[in-house]
């Protein structure tokens, strides 16, 4: 079965480019255009990778959908989901909340920078899918 | 807990045993925690460890003197309030303490009511500069997020592009799709005029805050320019299977103002009305003269505006977000610059919607008033450039 990839973002032409992509790599990809959406869709298709955009229709949705799915208890089941948060923006959490103490709660597994460079985006979820699936087994 | 909410605390340093102990007492009964220290190197080190909003120090002291502790305090916080006691009060101690950064002094004997006044008056003006360097704070943050925002506006096409490029040389590789192709350098089009329409917009826009879109005052029938611009519209507006209504009235409508303003507004509110709208809408504009204004109203049978959203429709990069909208392309500006227009020219711009059946947007100017005949010969210029211009 191959792995399911959900990607959250609000741009239909980023998706379609990604999308186009990783399917031609052998995943399956889910696609969500806003936080409410991706965090329904973590829910029902449980994906093995989840590519996050930063700034949707909030400056900060990104880190919203991070929080619910690492801390609150209806996502509990879905803790362990990989999450790659993808922005144009190069300011990663650290930079971009300097002052929170709750920096932690929010930072993804990785922090990629927008366009994706694709050797790279492809060796990494090679190696979460691979960890993802391990786990599981 | 912010340094708002803290208690504000005070530290006395003062080898006289019994002046230290009255002032803690005093400072005690004002509800301010107070620690007392007989001399400045005690003093210091508990500033250092607690930051007090003000320490009260005795100028004349052994060991470190008053005006020492002064400079180190103040290296140490320089938003500490620093109150001196001095018991030889000349002008001279004084003036070189508060040249060392003192708040103000106390000279000896004085009564509690005086060290009240003095400490209470200390603590107001720390207040007040705390929040004054907050709002400072504040405003760089606003600033800082504004850059991220629009130079995230600006990368967001540029990404796609570069996406879809990047994606497609990769894919050609192993499988070659020319449908998938053509869709897609179709869709980097549209995404660089977008960009190019965004950067037009972003222009205008800094042209109306810097003064100079407004190159010109002078006497223009709106019922010219819009019929124009109506003329303009009519095939994008049958592409989307919209209408175009003109219900001008057969008078001129003029007003004073710049030409080319007043046709960005108007193009912007209707081209909003078509883009907007529902297949099989219609766009209507009327106009009318009444008590010196000309009132322009531009209706659409569209989506509508929530009522939620229609506080913030005139501000920069507000877009409407709604389940119900279809994706339309936008910059977030055009309404933000026709209200700009508006107002630079002393008129107002209003609107009224209701979901789901449409909105109407009625601009107010205020009418061209003759001048009077001996007003000299800049208004005989001015008409000039109407009967040339256009």
């Amino acid at each position: 079965m191959s792995a399911k990839v959900l990607l959250i973002d609000d741009d239909s032409d980023f998706r379609a480019a990604v999308k186009s992509l990783l399917e031609s790599h052998g995943y399956l990809v889910l696609e969500a255009s806003s936080g409410h959406e991706g965090l329904r869709m973590v829910a029902e298709r449980k994906p093995d990778v989840i590519f996050l955009d930063v700034m949707m229709e909030t400056t900060v949705e990104g880190y919203g959908v991070t929080h619910s799915l690492r801390y609150r208890d209806e996502y509990a089941e879905f803790r362990n989901i990989p999450i790659f948060m993808i922005s144009s923006i190069e300011e990663g959490p650290d930079e971009r909340f300097p002052m929170s103490a709750e920096v932690e709660m929010i930072r993804p597994d990785r922090y990629l920078t927008k366009p994706l460079d694709i050797p790279k985006l492809l060796q990494l979820l090679e190696k979460a899918v691979g960890t993802a699936k391990g786990a599981m087994a | 807990m912010s340094e708002f909410d803290a208690p504000e605390r005070v530290v006395v340093i003062d080898d006289d045993y019994a002046m230290r102990l009255s002032c803690g007492k005093i400072l005690a009964k004002m509800g301010l925690p107070a620690e007392i220290f007989e001399d400045g190197a005690r003093g210091l080190a508990a500033v250092a460890a607690a930051k007090p909003a003000m320490v009260i120090v005795d100028l004349k002291m052994p060991g470190i003197s008053g005006m020492e502790v002064i400079s180190r305090v103040h290296e140490i916080d320089s938003q500490i309030i620093i109150v001196v006691i001095t018991g030889y009060a000349t002008i001279d101690t004084a003036v070189q303490a508060m040249k060392c950064g003192a708040y103000d002094f106390l000279p000896k004997p004085f009564s509690p009511d005086e060290l009240r006044l003095i400490v209470n008056r200390g603590l107001e003006r720390r207040r007040l500069a705390l929040e004054s360097q907050r709002h400072e704070v504040e405003q760089t943050l606003l600033k800082r997020r504004f850059v991220t925002f629009v130079s995230h506006q600006l990368r967001t096409p540029l990404v796609a592009i570069h996406q879809y490029l990047d994606v497609l040389k990769h894919l050609d590789q192993t499988a070659d799709d020319p449908l998938r192709r053509q869709e897609w350098l179709d869709r980097c089009l549209t995404r660089i005029d977008e960009l190019q329409n965004l950067i037009a917009d972003w222009l205008t826009l800094a042209r109306v805050e810097g003064g100079t879109l407004i190159r010109e005052r002078v006497k223009v029938d709106l019922n010219r320019i819009i019929s124009e611009i109506l003329k303009t519209y009519r095939e994008t507006a049958a592409a989307e299977s919209v209408s175009l209504e003109d219900r001008l009235p057969g008078e001129c409508l003029f007003v004073c103002g710049d030409r080319n303003c007043l046709s960005v507004l108007f193009d912007n509110l209707i081209t909003n009305a078509v883009k907007y709208n529902k297949a099989g809408g219609k766009v209507t504009v009327s106009g009318a003269r009444s008590h010196g204004e000309v009132v322009i109203s531009v209706t659409d049978t569209g989506i509508g505006i929530p009522e939620k959203c229609r506080p913030f429709l005139f501000d920069e990069f507000f877009r409407v977000q709604d389940d119900g909208a279809k994706k339309t392309a936008g910059t977030g500006l055009g309404l933000h610059i026709s209200k700009r227009i508006v107002s630079e020219m002393g008129g107002t711009i209003e609107v009224a919607s209701e979901p789901g059946a449409g909105s109407t947007f009625s601009v107010h100017l205020p009418a061209w008033r003759e001048p009077d005949r001996d007003a000299g010969s800049q208004n005989d210029a001015e008409q000039e450039a109407i009967t040339d211009g256009r």
